[in-house]
């Protein structure tokens, strides 16, 4: 009985010294183990995953945002394929019309009806016939997604959304439609005659606006879908379609003509609303 | 004797083992280095329970709203009280299988602004001008009445950049805008919280945001940019609702990151176009151009919450 008590002593006590020892520095082993269970979890479990391996059709609308000469609105299509929760591969293409801004409707009808050629200022048509339009642009760009979630509207609508980012390759097909009785220099800013001795007319208003034709450039989006159902998601983006261009087709660097020095880099911002269709229509979960 | 000296021996092990298991348990419980709440917490019976019935721990969907629970307090004692009284089966005991699925999990709110005060320093730009570019910096401080409505005011100080139409219109057009500036303005809002939500960055961490809608009601000072500066200027002090919508993301308990779009409407008056006929400043205020404004601004900023930190009133 003495070997016994002694026995269950020095157990009760060693055991009473590891479970102190526990107790007063916790086991960092443990401990960890019991945090990195969830640490190193994803956010959320037993998810809908609403985009992955799923092709996404959008009807959209599309119009710019604080445009200086014309508003440029229309419709369009966007395509994307999600290879994952995260990365997925996009088109998108606009047909769009144009309409004046505020600020060329007040230019207008203060100018001259005809042009002339002592007060250096540009006719209604010399201004109005250089303003250029863009019937179709779109781009094709990859789209990162980080950040989804779910909000609750008032309390009582619940819907799953996410944010994603895009960057790629922009298109736009750009037309100016100044007719050869207004836009007459043959040779703007260059001296001309037999021997090139005539000067430059000193007019850009009646050179060629150089503004039309096909321009590539860079795309950059941000846009968030809210999802209304598992398949139909409201698709709200903000797209800069940024190329070379020179809107006004006039002389932006006052050398008195119009040449190809006048474009410069310039961002089109565009605010695109569509309604996004996911294929196929059915979500999975993740475990 | 022996006995019962043994008892006494084994029962004091027991009991200090207990005590020392209690305890160790307690620490592994606690978030290692005093670390920030985790979003989502799991009670230790809901674990023990998800551990029970063979379902793995820390498993919520959040794929589908789950049904509400009753929000009669009373009725939901009068309930339990029913149940209790209930006569108890004698028998053996069966272990019914427990699922997350039978487990209502209410995560609480992670951040409450009831009674708190906001103080917003922020910076704002022009949305809407493609002649001026205003950038303003500023501050609001809202008090909290509700977690979903709050009383501020605010004020802004704007500085003007031109933007490129307004030289090339003049250069171009040969024609000179009739443009007016903004100095400053402040403003009584009113903001109201309709919509929070949360979303998993790259999947991995949790952060929590709301909606928040504005209207107020303030003033402001605009200046008219002479086009001839031979003529002298005025300014317009104006009446100026405002409304618009904002984002906030909660970052920690006092500190929060704001943006939203802003729209200022206000009716401005401008330069009369024949100017020349009033040469004064008076005059030609008298004789001023009105036209509706809407200046749309961007603003961002960062919010400070006092009381730093807060109480939750309601069991978790």
């Amino acid at each position: 009985m003495t070997m016994t008590k002694s026995t269950i002593s020095a157990l009760g006590l060693a055991l009473v010294g590891i479970l102190a020892s526990d107790a007063i520095v916790p086991s960092e082993a443990f401990a960890e183990r019991r945090l990195n269970n969830l640490a190193n979890d994803v956010a959320v479990r037993h998810r809908r995953l609403l985009v992955k391996n799923r092709f996404e059709l959008t009807p959209l609308f599309e119009s710019t945002i604080n445009a200086d000469f014309r508003h440029i609105i229309g419709g369009g299509l966007k395509l994307e394929y999600h290879f994952s929760d995260m990365l997925s591969v996009g088109v998108v293409g606009v047909g769009a019309t144009a309409i004046n801004t505020g600020l060329v409707d007040k230019i207008e009808p203060t100018l001259e009806d005809m042009s002339d050629p002592d007060t250096r200022e540009p006719s209604r048509d010399e201004f109005m016939t250089r303003l250029n339009s863009m019937p179709l642009h779109g781009a094709a760009y990859v789209s990162f997604t980080p950040w989804y979630g779910k909000l609750a509207a008032f309390g009582a609508a619940f819907v799953a959304f996410d944010f994603y980012f895009q960057a790629g390759v922009s298109y736009a097909q750009l037309k100016s439609d100044c007719p050869t009785n207004v836009c007459n220099d043959p040779a703007p800013g260059q001296f001309t005659g037999p021997d090139m001795m005539t000067p430059p007319d000193g007019n850009p208003n009646n050179d060629d606006p150089l503004n039309s034709g096909s321009r590539l450039g860079l795309y950059l989006g941000g846009g968030i879908h809210v999802f209304l159902n598992d398949f139909i998601a409201l698709d709200l983006t903000v797209r800069d379609y940024a190329f070379s261009d020179n809107p006004s087709g006039a002389d932006f660097n006052a050398d008195l003509a119009v040449t190809k020095d006048d474009s410069r880099f310039l961002h089109h911002l565009f605010f695109g609303a569509g309604v996004s269709i996911m294929f196929p229509t059915t979500v999975k979960r993740t475990p | 004797m022996k006995r019962l000296r043994m008892r006494a021996s084994h029962r004091s092990v027991l009991f200090i083992a207990g005590l020392a298991l209690a305890a160790s348990g307690t620490a592994v419980a606690q978030p290692q280095g005093g670390e920030p709440e985790p979003e989502i917490e799991m009670g230790g019976e809901e674990a023990a329970a998800g551990a029970e019935g063979g379902v793995e721990g820390g498993e919520i969907d959040m794929g589908e709203p789950e049904p509400e629970p009753a929000g009669d307090l009373a009725a939901d004692m009068a309930a339990s009280e029913a149940a209790n009284a209930a006569p108890v089966k004698a028998g053996e005991v069966t272990r019914t299988p427990l699922s997350w699925q039978d487990i209502l999990v209410v995560v609480r709110k992670p951040f409450l602004k009831a009674r708190r005060t906001e103080l917003l320093p922020m910076v704002a730009t022009t949305l809407n001008d493609n002649m001026v570019r205003h950038y303003a910096i500023g501050g609001q401080l809202s008090y909290y009445l509700t977690d979903v409505l709050a009383i501020g005011v605010e004020g802004l100080y704007y500085q003007p950049t031109f933007r490129e139409p307004f030289d090339l219109v003049a250069r171009q057009a040969r024609r000179l805008p009739t443009i007016n500036t903004y100095n400053w303005s402040a403003s009584l809002n009113f903001h109201y919280v309709p919509v929070y939500g949360k979303f998993a960055v790259f999947d991995k961490k949790l952060i929590t945001w709301e909606v928040a809608f504005t209207a107020g009601i303030g003033a402001g000072q605009s200046v008219v940019e002479e086009r001839d500066k031979k003529y002298p200027g005025f300014t317009n002090l104006l009446i100026m609702p405002n409304a618009g919508a904002s984002f906030r993301f909660f970052l920690t308990k006092w500190l929060t990151v704001n943006a939203g779009v802003r729209d200022y409407i206000f009716l401005d008056k401008f330069e009369p176009v024949d100017r020349a006929m009033y040469t004064s400043a008076s005059q030609a205020k008298d004789h001023a151009d009105s036209r509706l404004i809407n200046n749309v601004m961007f603003q961002v900023g960062l919010s400070f919450w006092l009381p730093t930190s807060f109480e939750y009133t309601t069991f978790r």
